[in-house]
């Protein structure tokens, strides 16, 4: 338990740690990847666009135009074919022609102020009224429509629908912004809430050194990537930037990483409180479950204890007892004379006897008259016994032998007792009935084991059992 | 035995619950999902007044929409010609197309072609007039280069049934029979305006150079006239010299030098035109000149100048709604309609003089510069 509950919280934290670590390290190669991916749907854009600008200029090439009117109406099946919405042509005397209009363009297009077109270009219009456009210009040096000749074709594409091409989900995490080489903001998109709108270097020139703010501002203007990490507000941000292929555009790409790690903070700090909740809970849950189990084995032991304590009498009792006569058998009689033995060494015994007890004539009943017979007359022979040495332990220890233990009353009446059944013996005789030898001894200082009591009465009990033949008791022999 | 067997159960139970109770714990960290939404600390480091705010955003619209009138034809083709291929009036078309393409949302096309010669030249006006009467358009809409010249011109087309209507800066003469303007009504007194705020400045006294655009150019020349109708009204301020750039900006900065080299103690110009001022700026700055300077439109090279205090203050017109109201007034004389109810015959659009302080504003809206 106490190791699952350090487990979690230990867990937690670690989590913690390890996820503020990863998000230092992956940031800028995510800024980077995110500003690469946005970079190159610009530049496939553009290129795009030229494609279809030269496709729009060959299915001009091939229609017979005549008259501006014409002009208009092919200029709008490009719109609809090729799906160039501000696709306008230029002839040699720098008038405009496109769908719906036909105007003198040179103050409002720069590209227009070259002389000659040589090459396709690629530049950024500010309009009045704060809109931009990315101006995608390309001579058409073999056009000619009305015997007019035409100097370039050229679209018009709004920053903002650049800005939502750009727009992909990041979950919020990232801000981006197109900026010229001057660092003005040229999408219109916020770049966090500290850089907002602004230009770039006015809005960081107050939180980053001189040095580097001039590293980047000569990176800017040599179209050479870089990133930029300074604290605003009390909050670090880190921008990374690369420049556009085919514009003089840079894609600004910032991440507040202290945002990030303080919601992840936060949210590691939720999920240990509710860890800490869950082991409180844990605690509690246990302790209950404890103290009911603890109920009910207390309810249980008292009960089964019991009675397994009798069961265990029970086997040990089986084990103890001579199942023919029901007294104690010779595994009984071992333990007894184990124990009496320590006595012995310990001196803690002082009223000790042995009655060694045998009955004559078993083999020949048995032999005779069977064991069944025999078996009786065993019983008989443990009844005699039993009912003379009332306060003596009796123990079968052969298949017609017996011994009885007697200690403190049984000692002090042994002589009376021994009389008492030595007469019956004696009777038993005449009515042929059961013949026990009885040979007994007394534990004296001499003696160090039980054992020695033992031989000095089985030699008296061989001495009885030489005397009871003499008396006409049955033997073997 | 059985014993046993039950409390082995019974801890077994106790095992697993712990660990599920434990896992469970390790769960709930990884089931909070909530890592949206970008935090949002606005902080707006550019804190401007809101009265400078509103005086720049009321100063030109781009928000308009067009009025209920219902066109009678489902196309107008037009032809319009303006002064010179100029910004000021890129800023016009702006509005113009803003207006066509609302018409095309209605299922109405506008087409129209939107020419000007390289110079400004009353000749060259009177040529493209004459050419465009025998195309057929549905209204003929100028800017008009010079009124003296012009005036007669249009009337002649109006007598032979063309619908001619003016537009921008420049209306033809009084009693022209054009059939209505659209632009600015009040050059003399915006020139008239940006004198006073010079004079002001001045104390009221000092010499004074005027830069006028093209000669002949009804709005600039009313502007000179409002500029030195003001200065005669001070006897301490004086007007040293009076030039014409012809809608240049590198005339304009020739000749702002060559009137500094022989007034090295001037002490303000006052620009008539959109090109004024930036020549003007522009030889300030390069002779470190404190001449003070007041002038016209909205160059965005000379809001920078505002900006910087170069120049003291600019008159900025609301080009966008000359350009958006010229289309939808050409639309309804168009279909024959006179000016009245529907449209006034001089639809006045407004001038508003701006100072350092709107200069940062009026780039954002404008430009989209900061």
């Amino acid at each position: 338990m106490a190791m699952i509950i350090s487990n979690a919280i230990l867990s937690s934290k670690q989590t913690v740690s390890a996820t503020n670590e990863a998000v230092s390290e992956v940031s800028s190669f995510y800024l980077e990847a995110m500003a690469d991916r946005r970079a190159k749907t610009i530049t496939n854009l553009i290129n795009s666009n030229f494609d279809h600008m030269e496709k729009a200029v060959a299915y001009i090439n091939n229609e017979k135009i005549g008259s501006e009117e014409e002009l208009r109406a092919t200029l709008g099946n490009i719109k609809s074919l090729l799906s160039l919405d501000r696709f306008a042509l230029v002839d040699d005397d720098k008038i405009v022609h496109t769908q719906y209009t036909t105007y003198t363009g040179g103050s409002r297009h720069d590209f227009l102020s070259d002389e000659k077109m040589d090459e396709k270009s690629v530049s950024t219009v500010s309009i009045y009224g704060s809109a931009k456009q990315l101006c995608l210009a390309a001579p058409t040096p073999d056009l000619s429509i009305a015997g007019k000749r035409y100097r370039a074709s050229f679209v018009q594409i709004d920053v903002g629908e650049i800005v939502n091409l750009l727009a992909f989900e990041d979950e919020g995490r990232t801000y981006f912004g197109l900026y010229s080489k001057n660092g003005e903001n040229i999408s219109g998109t916020e770049l966090g809430p500290y850089v907002s709108k602004h230009n770039l270097f006015t809005a960081i020139g107050n939180v980053i050194d001189e040095k580097t703010l001039n590293e980047n501002r000569d990176n800017f203007f040599n179209a050479v990537e870089g990133s930029i990490t300074y604290i605003a507000n009390g909050t670090e941000e880190t921008l990374v930037y690369v420049p556009i292929e085919k514009t003089d555009w840079m894609m600004v790409v910032l991440i507040r990483e202290s945002v990030i790690q303080d919601r992840i903070r936060s949210i590691s700090e939720r999920s240990l409180t509710t860890s800490k909740r869950q082991i409180v809970f844990t605690v509690v849950f246990s302790a209950l479950f404890f103290l009911v189990l603890l109920f009910m084995l207390k309810a249980l032991s008292k009960k089964d204890l019991e009675a397994e304590k009798a069961n265990s009498n029970n086997f040990r009792n089986m084990a103890n007892t001579d199942s023919l006569t029901g007294v104690r058998n010779k595994h009984a009689y071992s333990e007894a004379e184990t124990y009496l033995n320590q006595k012995i060494r310990q001196n803690e015994i002082d009223k000790l006897a042995l009655v060694v007890c045998d009955i004559n004539g078993l083999k020949i009943v048995n032999d005779t008259l069977g064991h069944a017979a025999g078996d009786k007359l065993i019983k008989e022979a443990c009844s005699l016994i039993c009912e003379h040495f009332t306060h003596g332990a009796v123990y079968r220890i052969g298949g017609d032998e017996f011994v009885v233990i007697l200690q403190e009353k049984g000692f002090d009446t042994m002589l009376e007792v021994i009389d008492d059944i030595n007469r019956a013996i004696e009777e038993s005789i005449k009515k042929k009935e059961v013949v026990i030898a009885i040979g007994y001894s007394e534990l004296t200082k001499q003696d160090q084991l039980v054992h020695d009591v033992f031989e000095r009465a089985d030699q008296m009990m061989y001495q009885r059992k030489q005397e009871l033949k003499q008396m006409g008791a049955p033997t073997r022999l | 035995m059985r014993n046993r067997l039950k409390i082995n159960r019974i801890l077994s139970i106790m095992l697993l619950s712990t660990i599920f109770l434990s896992s469970c714990s390790f769960n709930s960290s990884n089931i909070d999902s909530d890592v949206n939404a970008p935090v949002a600390e606005h902080e707006d480091t550019a804190q401007v007044s809101s009265k400078s705010d509103n005086l720049v955003r009321s100063a030109v619209d781009f928000d308009h929409e067009l009025d209920d009138y219902k066109p009678k034809k489902d196309h107008y083709n037009f032809y319009f010609t303006y002064k010179t291929i100029h910004p000021w009036w890129d800023a016009v078309a702006l509005g113009m197309e803003d207006a066509q393409r609302q018409y095309l949302e209605k299922g109405i096309t506008i087409t129209y072609e939107y020419m000007a010669p390289e110079a400004a030249s009353a000749e060259d006006q009177k040529k493209r007039l004459l050419e465009a009467k025998d195309r057929n358009f549905d209204v003929i809409g100028v800017d008009v280069a010079d009124d003296v010249i012009i005036s007669p011109i249009l009337d002649e087309m109006v007598d032979s049934g063309d619908k001619v209507m003016t537009f921008s800066s420049s209306d033809a003469v009084d009693g022209c029979k054009r059939i209505a303007y659209v632009g600015n009504t009040h050059n003399y007194e915006d020139g008239a305006d940006l004198t006073k705020a010079l004079c002001e400045k001045l104390g009221y006294k000092g010499k004074v150079a005027i830069l006028v655009g093209s000669v002949g150019a009804p709005c600039h020349e009313d502007r000179a006239r409002g500029a030195k109708d003001t200065i005669a009204q001070y006897p301490d301020m004086e007007i040293v010299a009076t030039e014409y750039d012809m809608d240049s900006v590198d005339l304009a900065y020739e000749l702002t030098m060559n009137i500094l080299k022989d007034n090295p103690d001037l002490d303000g110009i006052i620009c008539c035109n959109m090109s004024n001022p930036v020549g003007a700026a522009r030889a300030v700055i390069e002779t470190g000149s404190s001449t003070v300077i007041v002038g016209m439109d909205h160059a965005q090279e000379a809001l920078h100048y505002l900006k910087d205090g170069v120049i003291y203050c600019l008159g900025v017109q609301d080009c966008y709604s000359i350009g958006f109201d010229t289309i939808q007034t050409a639309v309804k004389i168009a279909d024959g309609n006179k000016p009245g109810d529907l449209f006034k015959e001089k639809t006045d659009e407004i001038t508003t003089v701006i100072y350092q302080e709107d200069a940062a504003i009026m780039l954002e809206l404008l430009y989209g510069d900061d």
